[in-house]
C-alpha cells in the first residue's frame, strides 16, 4: 500500500501542534498528511485543563500567548472558547509577594494584568473565601473546551481536504528523499516529516538516532457534575497549585499540574489519588461552595518539556528535511499560533516571530 | 490513615464473598469492601431494616447463608463502603474508600475485584419517562425493600430475568399486565441442553412460566416494547413483534421493568492495566483473567460477574477458586479445588448471556430521536451526527458530545454507542472498545474526597520558569 | 384460581412508617427503606429534571450507578436508592 506520490510533508502527531501546522502548510500549496496512533487530539490537547491565561505564560512567550488568544477567539464557539477574565490569588503574604514580583514582569511583557483591591474581587467572585490576601487579574483571561480538540481539527483538515489517519502509529522512519514511514496502515512516503508527537517525541526521534532530552509531566485535571452558578471568571493560584473555571454547562473544571503516574512509553497516566486530594481540597478552599459538588472525573495527561522549558520548534538537527513542534509551556494556548510560524518555517518563508532552535544548548537559559 | 491487609476484596456477592471466606479459612488477612449495607451482591442482596419478616425465597436463603458464614470467618466486613479509586503503590495496592461520609485509605498486598455486573438496556422512545426501571434494578428493589414498581407492570426483556421479575412481581401481590421478549420458544427450545445441567434451576422458571399463563398474563414471545408512553410517568407501551412490519398492541401500566441483558463492570479491572477482550457471549467487554482469577498483573485477581456473565452459580465456585489461588500464591498450602462445578455451572450461565443478548432486532426500535445518553439528553440523531463527521471511536463520540462524561459516566450509553458506530463504520464491535475508564468509579462528594485540609501543609512547588 | 407463585404480601412485616418531605411535601415511609422505594410506593416516580432538558426522570438502575434518582438531602446530592427514610427526613430536588 505505498502511494504513487510522496507528500509534501507528513506529520507524525494530530495534537494541536501538528494539525495546526498542517493547515498552514496546506494553505501554501503543499500537500500534507497528519497520522496520529490514536485519534486525533486524544493526547494533551485533548485533556488539558483549557485555560487560556496570560497570567501562567513565559515572559518570553507572552507576545506568542497574546497571538495565541486571539486566534481561539475567532475559533469561538467550535471550540467552547469563553473570555470570562481571570483572577490569580495569594493567600499568604509570601504568596502575594511572589505574585507582585511575576504578574509585574508578565505585565511588562505585554499582558493587560493588574492588581485588584479585595472588595473588587468580592463583588465579581462573592463565592470566593475571604482569605485572599491579594489578587491580580486579567481582562483577557479565560478558557475554550480541549475535548473539543479532535472534533474541531478532524472538521478543519476535512474542509482544507488534508488526509488524515487515525490508529495509525509511526513505528519506523527510513531516511531518504523521500523520507518512508512505516504504520499499521502500510508505508506512507514524504519529501518531509514534522515531528509533532507530544510526549512521545523522545521515542520518535530516535527512530531517526537523534536524542531529543524530552521530559514529560504528568499533570491532573478534575471536573465536578453541573453545578449552580459558582464562578464566573478562570481562577489561579500565585503558585499555580489551582486553576478553575466553571463551565457554561454548570461543571468546574480543577487543575493545577499535580502529578499523577506513569509514562507516556507505557502508555496512559493515572490518576494518583495523594496528588488529586489536596488539589480539590485547596479549591475547597478557594470556593468553599465547592465542597458538596460531585467529582465525576479526574484524568492525567502528558505534558512535554525540555530542561530550558523553551519550545522545540525548528528543524531537527542532522536530519535534512526533519523538522519538529513540541514541548512548548502553556502550548494549547500557544499551540493554533506556534503552528502558523512552523507551518511558515516549513513553506521557506520568515515567520513573523522567531521559532526555538532544537539544537540549541539546553542547559542555558536562551532568554 | 491507611490499615493493611493480605487481601482486599471489593465485591461482597457470591463471587466476592465465598473467595474472601475461602482465603480467610486459609488463614490470611481479608477485608471484603462492598457499597451496599450487607454482603449478598446483586443476586443475594440483603433485605432493608425496613423489613422486620418475610417468607425466605431461594435468593434470601443463600444470601442469608453467606452472611452467616462470613460474620463466623475472620473475614473483616466493610460495608457501606465505596470504593472510589484504587492504584498500585510500591508493593501494595492502594483503595480509596468512602464510607460514613469520609474517605479513608485501605491498603492490600493482594487484590482481588469482585465487582459483579450492571444491566444493558437497549434505548426506545420513552425509556426515560419515570416509572421504566431496569429489569436488573427491580429484583434490587424486591429483595431490598419487597416493593413493587407500581401497581400495574409490564415486564419486558430478554433471558430468564423476564420471568423471574414477572413471578416477583406475582408473590409481591402486583399485576403484571404483560410480558413482553425478545426471545422464540424456539430460542429457549435450543438452550435447553445447556441447562439441563441445572435441573433446579431449570424447574424454577419452568414455575414462573406456567404461573403466569394459569394467571392468563399475556405473554409476548418475539416481541419488544417499541415506545413507552407517559409524561410526568409511564402511562402504557406498545409492543410489537419483532422483525415484522407489526403496527404491535398496547398496554395500559404505570410502571414498565426493561433490560436486555447484563454487562461485566470491568472499569477497575481496565484502570489496574488489565487487557480486555469482546466476547459477547460473556456480556461484551471482558477482561483477560484466568478460570481462576488470576490476571497478568502481579498480585490482582478477577472474579464473578465481573469477568463475563456466568450467573449466580459460577460467581459462588469461581469465588472458592480465586480464594484458593490467591491464597496459594501468598504461600498457604491449599486444597485447589476442581474447575469441573465451575465449568458446569459457566455452560449454563453462557447459555442465559446467550439468550440475554443485545440483538439487532431490538436496536432497530431506537429512532432518532431516541435519546441514547440518558445524562445528557443526546439523541440517537445526535451520536449518528458525530460519526458522521468523523468520530470513529467511543472515546471520540465522548469528546465531542459528552456521551459519557454525565454522572453515570458512560455506564448506561456506551454500549448502544459502540453499536452505532460499529454500524456506520462497519467495523467489528470487537474493534470498538469502550472509552478509557477515569476514576472515581462512583462520583464522591468533593469535601469527602478532600478530606481534613490544612493550608499550611501544601508543598509548596519551586516557582514555574519565569 | 390456582396460583403457582404464592402471594407473599400479607406475610410481610415492615417497619414503623414516619413521615419525610420531598420538594416540600409530605409522605410516608418505613424507617430503613430507600427512598426509591417509599416514593415509588407513593406513586411518586419523578424524582429530577434531566441535567440538559429538565424532563422528568426517576430511579433507573436501583443500584447507585445511573445516578437517575439524584435529590438533595443536607446540601449534598444523594442517590435516593441508597438512601433510607428516617423520621422528618428533608429531601430537596435537584435543581
Ligand atoms: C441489579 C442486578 C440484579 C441481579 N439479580 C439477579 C438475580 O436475581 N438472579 C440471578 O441469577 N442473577 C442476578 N443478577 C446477575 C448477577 O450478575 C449474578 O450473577 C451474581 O450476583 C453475580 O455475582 P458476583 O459476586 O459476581 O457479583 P455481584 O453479586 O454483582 O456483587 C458485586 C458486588 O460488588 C459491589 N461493588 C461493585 N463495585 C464496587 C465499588 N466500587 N465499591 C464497593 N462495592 C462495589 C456491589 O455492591 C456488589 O455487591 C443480577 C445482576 C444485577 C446487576
Ligand atoms: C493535563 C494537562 C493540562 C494542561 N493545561 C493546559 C492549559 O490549561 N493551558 C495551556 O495552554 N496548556 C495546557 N497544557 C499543555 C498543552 O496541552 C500542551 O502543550 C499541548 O496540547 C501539546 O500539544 P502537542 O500537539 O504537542 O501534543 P499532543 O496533543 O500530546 O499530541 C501529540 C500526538 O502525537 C501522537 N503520537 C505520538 N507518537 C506517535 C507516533 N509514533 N505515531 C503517530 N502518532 C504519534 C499522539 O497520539 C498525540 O495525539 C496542559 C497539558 C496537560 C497534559
Ligand atoms: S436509581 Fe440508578 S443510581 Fe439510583
Amino acid at each position: 500500500m505505498t502511494q504513487a506520490i510522496p507528500y509534501d510533508i507528513a506529520i507524525i502527531g494530530g495534537g494541536i501542534m501538528g494539525c495546526a501546522t498542517a493547515l498552514r502548510v496546506a494553505e501554501g500549496g503543499m500537500t500534507a498528511i497528519v497520522l496520529d496512533q490514536g485519534d486525533l487530539g486524544q493526547g494533551a490537547s485533548g485533556v488539558n485543563a483549557g485555560t487560556l491565561s496570560l497570567q501562567i505564560k513565559r515572559v518570553k512567550l507572552m507576545p506568542y500567548a497574546l497571538r495565541g488568544h486571539h486566534l481561539w477567539e475567532q475559533m469561538g464557539d467550535a471550540v467552547g472558547f469563553a473570555k470570562t477574565g481571570g483572577f490569580t490569588l495569594a493567600f499568604t503574604p509570601r504568596e502575594a509577594d511572589m505574585l507582585h514580583e511575576r504578574q509585574t514582569l508578565k505585565a511588562e511583557a505585554g499582558a493587560p494584568i493588574e492588581f485588584v483591591a479585595n472588595n473588587r474581587l468580592r463583588d465579581a467572585e462573592p463565592h470566593l473565601t475571604h482569605k485572599v490576601q491579594a489578587a491580580s487579574f486579567c481582562a483577557e483571561d479565560g478558557y475554550a473546551n480541549s475535548s473539543l480538540t479532535g472534533r474541531y481539527y478532524r472538521g478543519r483538515l476535512q474542509d482544507a481536504n488534508i488526509p488524515y489517519r487515525e490508529g495509525c502509529k509511526v513505528t519506523a522512519i527510513k531516511e531518504g528523499a523521500p523520507f518512508e514511514l512505516s504504520t499499521p496502515q502500510g508505508t506512507i512516503r514524504a519529501t518531509r516529516i514534522l515531528l509533532a508527537a507530544g510526549a512521545w517525541l523522545k521515542p520518535l526521534a530516535a527512530l531517526l538516532n537523534v536524542d531529543l532530552p524530552v521530559n514529560a509531566r504528568v499533570n491532573t485535571v478534575s471536573v465536578t457534575e453541573r453545578m449552580p452558578p459558582l464562578i464566573r471568571s478562570v481562577i489561579g493560584h500565585a503558585t499555580g497549585l489551582l486553576t478553575m473555571k466553571q463551565k457554561a454547562n454548570g461543571t468546574v473544571l480543577i487543575g493545577g499540574g499535580w502529578q499523577g503516574r506513569g509514562t507516556p512509553q507505557e502508555g496512559r497516566g493515572t490518576v494518583d489519588a495523594h496528588t488529586v486530594r489536596p488539589n480539590l481540597a485547596l479549591a475547597q478552599y478557594a470556593v468553599p461552595a465547592l465542597g458538596s459538588a460531585r467529582v465525576l472525573r479526574s484524568w492525567t495527561g502528558f505534558e512535554a518539556n525540555v530542561p530550558d522549558f523553551y519550545p522545540l520548534a525548528g528543524p531537527l538537527p542532522g536530519v535534512p528535511g526533519a523538522f519538529v513542534l513540541g514541548c512548548v509551556r502553556g502550548g494549547y494556548t500557544i499551540g493554533p499560533y506556534i503552528g502558523q510560524l512552523m507551518g511558515d518555517s516549513i513553506l521557506g518563508r520568515e515567520p513573523e516571530m522567531p521559532l526555538f532552535d532544537p539544537g540549541r544548548d539546553f542547559e542555558k537559559d536562551t532568554a | 490513615m491507611s490499615t493493611h491487609h493480605d487481601i482486599a476484596v471489593i465485591g461482597a456477592g457470591p463471587a466476592g464473598g465465598n473467595a474472601a471466606l475461602v482465603a480467610a479459612r486459609a488463614g490470611l488477612d481479608v477485608v471484603l469492601l462492598d457499597e451496599q449495607p450487607v454482603p449478598g451482591g446483586q443476586v443475594w442482596r440483603g433485605k432493608s431494616p425496613s423489613i422486620h419478616s418475610a417468607p425466605q425465597t431461594p435468593e434470601s436463603q443463600s444470601g442469608d447463608a453467606l452472611r452467616q458464614a462470613l460474620t463466623e470467618s475472620a473475614v473483616e466486613q466493610l460495608t457501606d463502603a465505596r470504593v472510589w479509586d484504587i492504584r498500585r503503590q510500591d508493593d501494595r495496592w492502594a483503595l480509596q474508600v468512602l464510607r460514613n461520609g469520609e474517605s479513608h485509605e485501605v491498603a492490600a498486598s493482594a487484590l482481588i475485584l469482585a465487582t459483579g455486573a450492571r444491566e444493558y438496556v437497549q434505548p426506545v422512545p420513552g425509556w426515560t419517562t419515570p416509572g421504566v426501571i431496569g429489569l436488573a434494578g427491580a429484583t434490587a428493589l424486591f429483595k431490598q425493600s419487597l416493593t413493587l414498581p407500581g401497581t400495574r407492570t409490564v415486564v419486558s426483556g430478554t433471558g430468564p430475568l423476564v420471568f423471574y421479575v414477572a413471578s416477583e412481581i406475582r408473590r409481591l401481590g402486583g399485576e403484571v399486565a404483560a410480558v413482553v421478549t425478545p426471545n422464540t420458544r424456539g430460542e429457549w427450545a435450543r438452550a435447553l441442553p445447556a441447562m439441563a445441567g441445572q435441573p433446579r434451576l431449570l424447574g424454577r422458571g419452568a414455575l414462573w412460566v406456567a404461573d403466569l399463563m394459569l394467571a392468563r398474563v399475556p405473554i409476548l414471545w418475539g416481541h419488544a416494547i417499541s415506545e413507552v408512553f407517559g409524561g410526568n410517568s409511564v402511562t402504557g407501551v406498545r409492543a410489537r413483534r419483532l422483525g415484522e412490519n407489526d403496527p404491535g398492541q398496547e398496554f395500559s401500566a404505570d410502571s414498565v421493568c426493561v433490560g436486555h441483558g447484563l454487562i461485566p463492570q470491568i472499569e477497575a479491572a481496565q484502570m489496574l492495566g488489565v487487557h480486555i477482550l469482546h466476547d459477547p457471549a460473556l456480556g461484551g467487554w471482558v477482561p483477560e483473567v484466568q478460570p481462576d482469577g488470576a490476571t497478568r498483573v502481579d498480585g490482582l485477581y478477577l472474579t464473578g460477574d465481573g469477568c463475563g456473565i456466568r450467573g449466580a452459580t459460577a460467581a459462588a465456585l469461581q469465588g472458592v477458586l480465586t480464594g484458593a489461588r490467591v491464597a496459594r500464591d501468598m504461600g498457604k498450602s491449599t486444597h485447589m479445588p476442581s474447575l469441573r462445578p465451575w465449568r458446569r455451572a459457566a455452560k449454563f450461565g453462557r447459555a442465559m448471556t446467550a439468550l440475554s443478548q443485545p440483538r439487532a432486532s431490538v436496536a432497530a426500535l431506537t429512532t432518532d430521536e431516541t435519546i441514547v445518553c440518558r445524562c445528557e439528553s443526546l439523541r440517537r440523531a445526535d451520536i449518528l451526527a458525530e460519526i458522521a463527521i468523523g468520530a470513529q471511536s467511543t472515546n471520540a463520540v465522548k469528546s465531542g458530545r459528552r456521551a459519557g462524561m454525565g454522572p453515570c459516566g458512560g455506564k448506561y450509553c456506551q454500549t448502544a454507542i459502540a453499536a452505532l458506530i460499529a454500524a456506520q463504520t462497519g467495523k467489528p464491535l470487537s474493534e470498538i472498545a469502550p472509552p478509557t475508564p477515569r476514576p472515581p468509579l462512583r462520583p464522591v462528594p468533593l469535601s469527602q474526597a478532600a478530606g481534613d485540609f490544612d493550608y499550611d501543609d501544601l508543598p509548596i512547588p519551586k516557582p514555574a520558569p519565569l | 384460581m390456582i396460583r403457582l407463585v404464592p402471594n407473599h404480601a400479607p406475610a410481610i412485616r415492615r417497619s414503623e412508617k414516619v413521615h419525610f418531605t420531598f420538594d416540600g411535601q409530605s409522605y410516608e415511609g418505613h424507617v430503613g427503606e430507600s427512598l426509591v422505594s417509599a416514593l415509588t410506593r407513593a406513586g411518586h416516580l419523578s424524582l429530577r429534571g434531566a441535567p440538559v432538558d429538565g424532563a422528568p426522570r426517576g430511579a433507573f438502575c436501583c443500584m447507585g450507578l445511573c445516578q437517575e434518582c439524584a435529590v438533595i438531602v443536607d446540601g449534598q446530592v444523594v442517590e435516593a436508592c441508597r438512601t433510607d427514610v428516617s423520621a422528618d427526613l428533608v429531601v430537596e430536588r435537584v435543581r
